[in-house]
């Protein structure tokens, strides 16, 4: 098992550096560390699958801005572990891997304390004119970062297993089958926080055209986007003919 | 006045600033967030247009500071500052306050319009599309999140930081005249809003068991809901939690207080 704890944690510390030092492609996502978690058990399957549940539950909890309410990375590597160790399905292990996400949270919060060491040495060596100094500073900060995530995924791989199966031994079915229901309401928290971002008054009718033509059409999410997408842009051509024709009427 | 640069930015020294531009918040702290980051990214400019200790110094001093913005459009001031910087080497009169000035003013617009395209709506769909596939098991869908995410990511990663540089100071102007700015943000506004919405129907899972009346009388709730507003009740979770963040409810008592709900709403048989 250390072997595997091992990758899981170099795997969840890649994944948290992809948007630090890789430039942000979204990959420390569950959709992706999920599976990879699996390929290191020997389920790939399950963890393809326990990934999807995931980034459905961990849809709007993104590492956008300073502070983050949940470590979706090591929700997705403990859900993978639950899921395989235990194969008891994928919405229960991902209910599990919720409150632990919610935890260890605090560890990467932790790391944005720390990291203010290197800027204000580097305060002192742009004084100087170090620019040597100044680049090892900010790999520096890889160094926390990096650690923030190998750490807890790390020993959620490593005792986890043993741990998880004494625990749902313990934890009651209602229990269980509670928070399963509670995980599949969590996706409206992400999809409110997008809509608190970018929702205006103006802007209710196509939330609620979204949802009518989902609901009552039957159209799928990549339907409905490729629709929107042609709207805006008939939208833009109407606007730029009106342009147009009020230009000539002068 | 002879220490002026003569040296040129080109297309070289850009491509240094991009690969370096990847790694912006390899240092995120709390006090000055991307600062050390932007400083980073800017030092192959540095070192070319600035040869006294004196105006690396302060080039660099002028970059550590607070900076914070999308990643993904970051490039696009980056570029701007290069451009203006590159001016101040070789341009006496030049005021750098106003390379300060113009990374605080840009990085809330493009943090803004960034969050929007880029978190609100690309990786939106991405994940809805590639999640639809993977929780089936059918890992092409992991392929499909990361290219339909970072497809778009790149171009505009690239070509903001090209045609920041090309633009300089002047791109600011020319985008809040054309209004471009809000032309992309009401777009992505609307493709997103449209796709949180089918989401919301398709992806929230309430439904109820509860059935009201006895015997041959009697009404299952759900069944009536199916046909007159299917994920009605979706719908109402995700409005409540919507004005409850609006409210400034912290999202960690949110996730908590869902699965409390949960818990009870499963054990009274309403879920």
């Amino acid at each position: 098992m250390l072997v595997q704890a091992l990758l899981i944690g170099l795997i969840a510390g890649w994944a948290w550096m992809d948007s630090r030092i890789f430039g942000d492609n979204m990959l420390g996502r569950p959709i992706v560390v999920a599976p990879l978690v699996g390929l290191v058990l020997g389920d790939f399957t399950t963890g393809v699958i326990v990934g999807g549940t995931l980034e459905i539950i961990f849809i709007g909890i993104v590492g956008v801005g300073a502070t983050i309410p949940a470590d979706v990375i090591t929700g997705a590597v403990a859900g993978t572990v639950f899921a395989i160790v235990l194969g008891k399905g994928p919405e229960v292990a991902a209910t599990l891997a919720v409150p632990i996400s919610l935890f260890t949270v605090q560890l990467k919060n932790l790391a944005k304390v720390i990291n203010s060491i290197w800027i204000n040495k580097a305060d002192k060596y742009a004084e100087e004119g170090n620019m040597t100094g100044i680049e090892w500073l900010h790999r520096g900060g890889y160094v926390v970062l990096f650690l923030s995530a190998f750490i807890p995924n790390f020993i959620v791989a490593y005792f986890g297993v043993s741990i998880s199966e004494t625990v749902t031994n313990v934890i009651p079915s209602w229990l269980t089958a509670g928070l399963t229901a509670g995980g599949g309401l969590l996706t409206a928290i992400g999809f409110a926080m997008i809509m608190q971002m970018i929702l205006k008054k103006s802007l209710i009718p196509y939330f609620i055209g979204g949802f009518i033509l989902s609901t009552y059409f039957g159209l799928t999410i990549t339907g409905v986007t490729v629709l929107g997408v042609l709207l805006v842009i008939i939208m833009n051509q109407i606007k730029q003919e009106k342009e147009v024709s009020n230009g000539q009427s002068f | 006045m002879d220490n002026h640069s003569n040296e040129n930015i080109t297309r070289k020294d850009l491509m240094k600033v991009f690969w370096r531009s990847l790694r912006l918040l390899g240092s995120f702290n709390f006090e000055r967030m991307q600062g050390l980051g932007y400083a980073f990214t800017m030092m192959p400019i540095i070192k070319k247009l600035y040869k006294t200790k004196e105006e690396q110094s302060a080039a660099l001093k002028r970059h550590l500071e607070f900076f914070n913005t999308a990643p993904w459009l970051s490039t696009f001031i980056i570029g701007i500052t290069v451009a203006m910087e590159e001016e101040n080497a070789k341009n006496t009169d030049f005021d750098t306050k106003s390379i300060t000035a113009v990374k605080v003013g840009l990085m809330g617009p493009v943090a803004a319009i960034g969050d929007s395209l880029f978190w609100g709506t690309i990786r939106l769909i991405a994940a809805g599309i590639g999640a639809s596939l993977t929780i089936k098991g059918n890992p092409l869908g992991i392929l499909l999140y990361a290219l339909v995410f970072n497809i778009p990511h790149y171009i505009c990663r690239y070509f903001g930081l090209f045609q920041g540089y090309k633009l300089g100071t002047k791109l600011l102007n020319k985008a809040l005249e054309s209004g471009i700015m809000q032309k992309v943000t009401f777009g992505a506004s609307v493709v997103g809003l449209m796709s949180i919405g089918a989401m919301t129907a398709s992806m929230v899972k309430f439904t109820t068991p509860l059935e009201i009346g006895q015997g041959e009388g009697v009404v299952k709730v759900q069944e009536v809901l199916n046909q007159i507003f299917p994920s009605l009740l979706p719908l109402l979770f995700t409005v409540l939690i919507y004005f409850l963040l609006r409210k400034n409810v912290k999202v960690t008592y949110l996730i908590v207080g869902t699965l409390l709900f949960g818990i009870a709403a499963k054990a009274i048989g309403f879920m």
